[in-house]
């Protein structure tokens, strides 16, 4: 009964098209191909999706706002070596969840957290995520009609579907009707 | 208790006060951890137990579209369930030891499900009742003071009035059709009143988690709160649908403006949770062995994954 855990991956869903991708939660799966196929199944069941991003969870360097107002990760004395593409994810405000922001160059986790906070600074960011993007998977642009569309064609999993308020009022009617006014 | 912790205890609250969403790395009390951890797991299990009882109905549905909203419903709640989980992890719970404990039976899920969906109408009033019950909890809870808790409360919502809907469009379809199938719905209608007022849980003067649950806003209302909002939302439909509920002692109070209800059957209540209700054993014999049937295949994963990484 004692299965080994698979690594979890933090999956990010394109709502809208051309909007940015949300963290939407996480799955587990042996490698990252396979996570994407899982957060397929997992947050691709209804037509708002238009994209997905997977990370494995390890790669993410979190920071919160109140973490960084104590203490900017310092800086490393590799920083000076070759830069690589981070993105960064921030949760703006208290609502709501990590929204892709952009990327910065940075030859560190702990760089990458500091340009970030530099660059969308200004964004009332609550708590911050950096991933080397080079870690990042994410779903082919070319499949996206095979991934995605299929989803459409289901608008029974839709609540619009089934008229119930019209059924309700007329049963309500009928039964008014019926009874004698009190 | 220490200084340094009492302060962290004074902010924690201060800023539940103030509406905003704890988040994974933020200080909490070990307790509010502990609760979180709890009920998120128990709810997870709840929706994965949950697929069963409709399951075995996915084969037998009477058509084709009957057939396409059930598995998409059930697929749902095994989506559900996967939401739930990652939302305890993100709190230091892994799914390993949720799910062993479950499948040893030391973890508790939703009593409902406890009950066999014995007729097709079965199907019809557990959307009408059960899905109602627990949207009236998630709504709560999706403004719960933990970020990640309240963000798949969000989504599993928007999601869940679908299982709703499609279930009061069977109820209505029974009820407009043969002396045959009214009855079938009506008795379904019996089986699933009380069962569905239990699964609020316990009155709120016999619930020990409830202060301090409400105290830190995980919930925001009690389960007397909850269970008298699905009692007045309900009856009026059932009225409606001229269905009769069982219970002699359900009347109108004009003064209150509720539906009051007869005494629940605590002691059935009590059964069902420690495991002596009428399928917690065939619940959980399923779940063990989709568990053992599945394990070749997460050992294929591995296998799979771990050939890749050598050739790399």
């Amino acid at each position: 009964m004692n299965d080994t855990q698979l690594p979890r991956f933090e999956v990010f869903v394109q709502e809208r098209r051309n909007g940015p991708h949300l963290n939407a939660g996480s799955v587990h799966a042996a490698d990252a191909e396979l996570a994407l196929l899982n957060a397929r199944d997992v947050f691709a069941r209804r037509p708002e999706c238009h994209g997905l991003w997977i990370v494995p969870a390890d790669r993410v360097t979190a920071r919160t706002a109140e973490q960084l107002a104590v203490e900017m990760p310092s800086s490393e004395p590799g920083e000076s070596g070759r830069a690589e593409t981070y993105r960064v994810f921030g949760k703006i405000g208290h609502k709501g969840t990590h929204e892709h922001l952009g990327r910065v160059e940075a030859a560190s986790a702990g760089q990458a957290i500091r340009k970030a906070f530099d660059t969308f600074g200004s964004l009332s960011v609550t708590s911050w995520w950096v991933v080397p993007e080079s870690a990042c998977l994410e779903s082919a642009e070319d499949e996206a009609d095979a991934w995605f569309k299929p989803a459409q064609d289901k608008p029974f999993r839709d609540q619009a579907f089934y008229p119930v308020e019209t059924f309700m009022r007329s049963l309500r009617r009928a039964r008014e009707s019926k009874e004698p006014r009190r | 208790m220490t200084t340094g912790e009492a302060e962290k205890l004074a902010h924690f609250e201060q800023r539940i006060a103030r509406g905003e969403k704890i988040e994974p790395g933020d200080w909490m009390p070990e307790e509010y951890r502990r609760q979180l951890i709890r009920m998120i797991s128990q709810h997870a299990h709840s929706e994965i137990v949950g697929m069963l009882p409709e399951g075995g109905w996915i084969t037998r549905a009477p058509s084709l579209r009957r057939k396409l909203v059930l598995l998409a419903k059930v697929q749902d709640e095994g989506g559900h369930g996967q939401y739930l989980y990652h939302a305890a992890e993100t709190l230091g719970a892994t799914r390993e030891e949720m799910i062993d404990a479950l499948l040893r039976g030391k973890a508790k899920y939703s009593s409902i499900f406890n009950y066999p969906a014995a007729a097709w109408a079965d199907i019809g009033v557990i959307g009408w009742f059960v899905d109602s019950a627990a949207i009236l909890n998630q709504t709560m809870l999706a403004r719960s003071s933990y970020g990640p808790y309240a963000r798949a409360m969000i989504r599993i919502c928007a999601e869940e009035n679908f299982h709703r809907k499609q279930g009061m469009e069977i109820v209505y379809r029974l009820t407009q059709g043969t002396p045959g199938q009214r009855l079938m719905v009506q008795q379904a209608v019996h089986r699933w009143w009380w069962p569905t007022l239990m699964m609020f849980g316990p009155h709120d003067a016999d619930s020990p988690n409830t202060p301090v649950l409400v105290r830190w806003g995980i919930k925001t209302r009690t389960n007397d709160e909850l269970r008298q909002e699905f009692v007045d939302q309900t009856v009026p439909e059932a009225r409606a649908f001229d269905l009769s509920l069982p219970d002699p002692d359900l009347r109108f109070d004009a003064a209150s403006g509720h539906w009051r209800f007869g005494q629940i059957d605590w002691d059935e209540f009590r059964q069902v949770i420690s495991g002596h209700g009428p399928c917690n054993q065939v619940r959980m014999e399923a779940r063990r062995k989709a568990h053992e049937d599945g394990a070749w295949v997460r050992a294929a994963l591995q296998a799979y994954a771990r050939r890749r990484e050598q050739a790399a």
